[in-house]
């Protein structure tokens, strides 16, 4: 097989200094800065008043009861249930009880709710405001150098993505420009702020990314959702229980445990 | 019904997981970014630059089995190579790394080989 000629280029050895560090060293502090941004963005939880926390607690009761009904002897998860499903099924635990049965409020009218979704938005402007503006300043300041040669072959698909602002056409694809080197950071220097900043950084955008997507555990008493409706569905499930108790049979397993 | 009765006999405890998972996460993804300045220096290019990488992820993951896995799994009458004592799923902690450095890999991969070759 005909050896293809390697393509060299000669760059200006000054070109790391100018690029490559500056590129990389602002990543790096942009990345411990919006850490930092978010630890202090974080407001506080927000204090419940005492009947929405009991409304709140008594529902989780419930349900801690259910899931560990196992770990309850028989007559102890007999009283609690009956106790449990009496209380839901009155009403005790509710916040405001003359207003049961009647629709929930707007979740949009609710000042207490609006505070959630602007957690929501700051983290978001946190990830998207620092993006933009990196960009926008390698674009402005860095566009059409060719910086650096990447270790391995890449097919002619990828020569408009690292090669951004620099046209020629008979470039290697694997000569990448200064901006492709910021799109490698993006991905590449999550292990740096797990070493600078602790495993549970808010550095990365990646991380976050995938924090959205996990289930907000807040979401069972958001705002809009029915608490009567709620401990009716859990008097329920409490009711339907088949219980048993993991001590059944104890002894069995114990003396089968013992080898003679 | 069986086997949900044994995990409440010996339950699993959540956390316990997430820290064993996050402790190898950390260790994968920084030996990740070392092979990186190995390959880079080395010289590496395509093939040969990525095989460093597998063979030296797996090795990262054979000697954690070998120094903090089974001093306490060979005895508790696991068979060897297995480590279900510590995490979940055994393809996870045994191609994980793969997947969990090759990001910090390539970064410092490019760096270094950009650094010293080109």
């Amino acid at each position: 097989m005909a050896q293809v000629p390697v393509q060299t280029i000669h760059r200006d050895p000054q070109l790391f200094y100018w690029i490559l560090f500056p590129i990389t060293a602002v990543m790096i502090l942009t990345g411990v800065l919006r850490h930092y941004a978010t630890v202090l963005m974080a407001s506080a939880a927000k204090k419940l008043d005492q009947k929405t926390m009991r409304e709140q607690r008594s529902l989780l009761h419930g349900i801690n009861v259910r899931g560990n009904s196992h770990a309850l002897s028989k007559r102890s998860f007999t009283a609690r249930r009956d106790a449990l499903i009496t209380a839901y099924e009155s009403g005790a635990y509710l916040k405001d009880p003359e207003r049961r049965g009647q629709a929930p409020p707007n979740p949009m009218s609710d000042p207490s709710s609006m505070e959630g979704m602007m957690g929501m938005m700051k983290n978001q402007m946190a990830m998207i405001i620092p993006n933009t503006l990196i960009m926008s300043w390698i674009n402005a300041f860095f566009s059409g150098y060719v910086i650096m040669k990447l270790p391995f072959p890449l097919t002619i698909k990828f020569k408009s993505m690292l090669q951004a602002g620099v046209a020629t056409k008979d470039m290697d694809p694997r000569w990448m420009s200064s901006i492709s080197w910021y799109f490698l950071c993006i991905f590449g220097l999550q292990p740096v702020f797990n070493f600078l900043l602790g495993s549970d950084n808010a550095a990365s955008q990646m991380a976050q990314q995938m924090g959205g997507m996990a289930p907000n555990a807040g979401q069972m008493f958001g705002p809009g959702v029915d608490p009567d409706k709620q401990f009716l569905a859990e008097a329920e499930n409490l009711a339907v229980i088949e219980h048993y108790s993991v001590l059944d049979g104890v002894e069995q397993r114990l003396l089968e445990g013992i080898k003679v | 019904m069986s086997s949900e009765r044994e995990l409440q006999i010996s339950p699993i405890v959540q956390e316990a997981v997430m820290n064993n998972s996050k402790t190898l996460y950390n260790l994968q993804s920084l030996t990740a970014s070392l092979f990186g300045v190995g390959a880079g220096i080395l010289g590496l290019e395509s093939y040969s630059g990525f095989l460093f990488y597998v063979v030296c992820s797996l090795l990262t993951t054979m000697l954690f089995y070998v120094l903090r896995v089974a001093p306490t799994s060979l005895p508790s009458g696991k068979a060897a190579f297995d480590a279900s004592r510590y995490f979940r799923s055994q393809f996870e902690f045994w191609t994980g790394g793969l997947m969990n450095g090759l990001a910090g890999f390539i970064l410092t991969w490019t760096l270094f080989y950009g650094l010293v070759r080109a």
